[in-house]
């Protein structure tokens, strides 16, 4: 490997080269997306066996499927006859797949079931399945896969902190468990991938990028981020692993703030959720809302909202979301998180659309910045804000005012441990 | 059967939309519009009940007037400045019109240009559906459901009143 990470990642600004360099790209999608942990879906979104959704993870398509056993599969959506694409719509169910080019067919497991005029084969059939993720992990509902097999366990990727999002978002649910069935939507930037991150875990640039948000409607985001540190105790919290959160909590004035609504608007819900988990832990949830978090290197829990960042190329992602529904709650509640997404999230939305114009304008601006330029003091983007005053927690845990870039840093400290590992394979 | 007459009256009021949105004539846009609008841009085909669904765009009149609104405080960065667009609608069905109420179809190119970032040429091919209704004796609009070509496809910024 040509590229000398260490020289480009430094604790206080990061090259801006990292952000369009052609080879950059394909490192990462190897070193992160293929040696790494990364999230594929949930497993609501294949309630029955045979179930498939069709999901990219860095270069690979892959097919998440629900197996004859009732176990999920992530699989190459690449017959490994002649690599033909074996699934073209975003979802589906099968009890088998089968390429369109010479009619191989393959079980839910990825297993090799039958061929045509078999005679002309004389290996097993055992060396033909589909290539599979070689880890596969499951943690209420949330699918993480690793394509090598080789990252180690999946409680070593998420630790405490990323069980605890998971838990936090999860346990606001009547049930206990969501569901992500309503679809994904594809929002398409003209970007790098590593800006969606960056972006959905600043508190910095609310109240500029989002300010015609704020002129022109009323949102928690008034409370929790916009304004200077005098105004708001929200925090940035880096928990290491690249895993990180704008914890708004301790800003929000009223319960359900983050919902923009009043406890009679919602009461059947309330109700439910304090069936299950009592009216003190109820009370508290209303208060504070679901986590702002984002989980290392493609998964943003964001608030009502869970999104997936999916690189592309050097300057081109998508950033694809869908609506958490919370199992067991009543109907009016889950389509008001529906709207509160459609408003937030994508295209067409008064929040996210701002987040993908700036993204644009970004790598509008770093794009001639060539890596060599580092060494001649060219081209950096800093992110010092708040290295000052942040504080580090006996765990390891790093945390400042909401407006500090100790979650960015987070972000970049992890890639570059992940980008500066040797390959052994 | 369509009288010439009230055909000519709908195509003319489609344009004059079509044109409204082009220039971001917010406030004569909104003019146009019903107390009941609904503006619908599911990430699929027009089929099913919007509620229940997961969509690009779906606006009652309330949100699309804080759209509009968003729109004209001049500090919304994904339209800073307005796109240079142009549509051209065509294939105009009227399906039906009772009792003063119009529903109609037409197909419908949109050009535009991403003047706030990328200078990207972007293409938004579609159908628009229009229920139109008589109140006080003129058009107004009191839904706009779209079907992008590109609805499974995933989008670019769509920021402009599509």
């Amino acid at each position: 490997m040509g590229i000398n990470y260490r020289q480009l990642v430094r604790g206080d600004r990061i090259h801006g080269s990292l952000l369009h360099d052609p080879d950059v790209f394909a490192e990462e999608m190897e070193q992160i997306f293929v040696r790494g942990w990364a999230f594929v879906g949930h497993e609501s979104e294949i309630k029955n066996n045979g179930d498939w959704v069709k999901r990219q993870l860095g270069n690979e398509s892959v097919i998440m499927v629900r197996g004859d056993d009732g176990d999920i599969n992530v699989l190459s959506n690449r017959c490994a006859h002649r690599g033909t694409a074996l699934c073209w719509e975003h979802s589906g169910n099968n009890s088998f797949f089968q390429c369109t080019y010479h009619n191989w067919r393959f079980g839910l497991d990825g297993n090799l079931r039958a061929v045509p005029f078999p005679d002309g084969y004389s290996k097993p059939k055992e060396e033909l399945g589909l290539n599979r993720a070689g880890q596969v992990a499951n943690y209420r509902g949330f699918v993480f896969a690793n394509l090598d097999g080789q990252a180690g366990f999946i409680d070593e990727h998420l630790g405490a902190a990323g069980y605890e999002l998971i838990d936090r978002l999860c346990e606001m649910s009547p049930s206990g468990n969501l569901d992500l069935g309503k679809g994904w939507i594809g929002h398409r930037v003209q970007s790098n991938w590593k800006l969606w991150p960056e972006s959905d875990s600043d508190g910095y640039h609310v109240g500029f990028v989002h300010a015609s948000m704020s002129a022109s409607t009323d949102t928690h985001y008034d409370d929790v981020a916009i304004g200077g540190d005098a105004v708001k105790s929200s925090r940035a919290v880096d928990y290491g692993k690249g895993h990180l959160e704008l914890d708004w909590r301790p800003s929000y004035k009223q319960e359900l703030s983050w919902l923009g609504v009043t406890r009679e608007r919602v009461q059947d819900y309330y109700s439910a959720l304090s069936q299950r988990v009592g009216n003190e832990l109820a009370d508290q949830m209303l208060w504070d809302g679901p986590p702002h978090a984002f989980l290392f290197p493609n998964l943003f829990l964001g608030e009502t909202v869970i999104a997936i960042v999916e690189p592309v190329a050097p300057g081109e992602m998508i950033h694809r979301h869908t609506a958490v529904q919370f199992e067991g709650a009543d109907d009016a509640f889950n389509e008001r998180l529906l709207r509160q997404t459609e408003a937030a999230f994508g295209p067409a939305s008064f929040i996210t659309t701002d987040d993908a114009i700036t993204a644009e304008r970004v790598q509008a601006g770093i794009s001639g910045i060539d890596t060599s330029w580092a060494s001649a003091n060219r081209g950096w983007i800093d992110l010092s804000r708040g290295m000052h005053r942040e504080l580090v927690d006996e765990n390891g845990v790093r945390s400042s005012n909401s407006s500090d870039e100790t979650t960015n840093r987070g972000f970049w400290y992890r890639y570059l441990e992940m980008m500066s590992e040797e390959v052994t394979h | 059967m369509t009288s010439p007459e009230l055909r000519t009256e709908i195509e003319e009021f489609l344009y004059r939309e079509a044109r409204y949105a082009d220039e971001f004539l917010l406030e004569e846009w909104e003019a146009l519009l019903t107390d009941e609008f609904h503006y619908w841009v599911p990430a699929g085909r027009l089929q099913g009940e919007p509620s229940k669904q997961l969509a690009y765009l779906n606006d009652n009149r309330t949100r699309v007037a804080t759209r509009i609104r968003q729109l004209q405080t001049g500090k919304r960065l994904s339209q800073l400045p307005n796109s240079p667009m142009r549509r051209v609608i065509s294939n105009i069905e009227i399906e039906s019109a009772n009792d003063g109420e119009f529903l109609v179809k037409a197909n419908f190119v949109i050009y535009e240009l991403a003047a706030q970032s990328s200078g990207e040429l972007r293409v938004w091919p579609g159908q628009a559906q229009y229920r139109l209704e008589r109140v006080e004796g003129n058009l107004r609009m009191s839904a706009k459901w779209i079907e992008l070509v590109t609805a499974d496809a995933g989008q670019r910024n769509l920021t402009f009143l599509i």
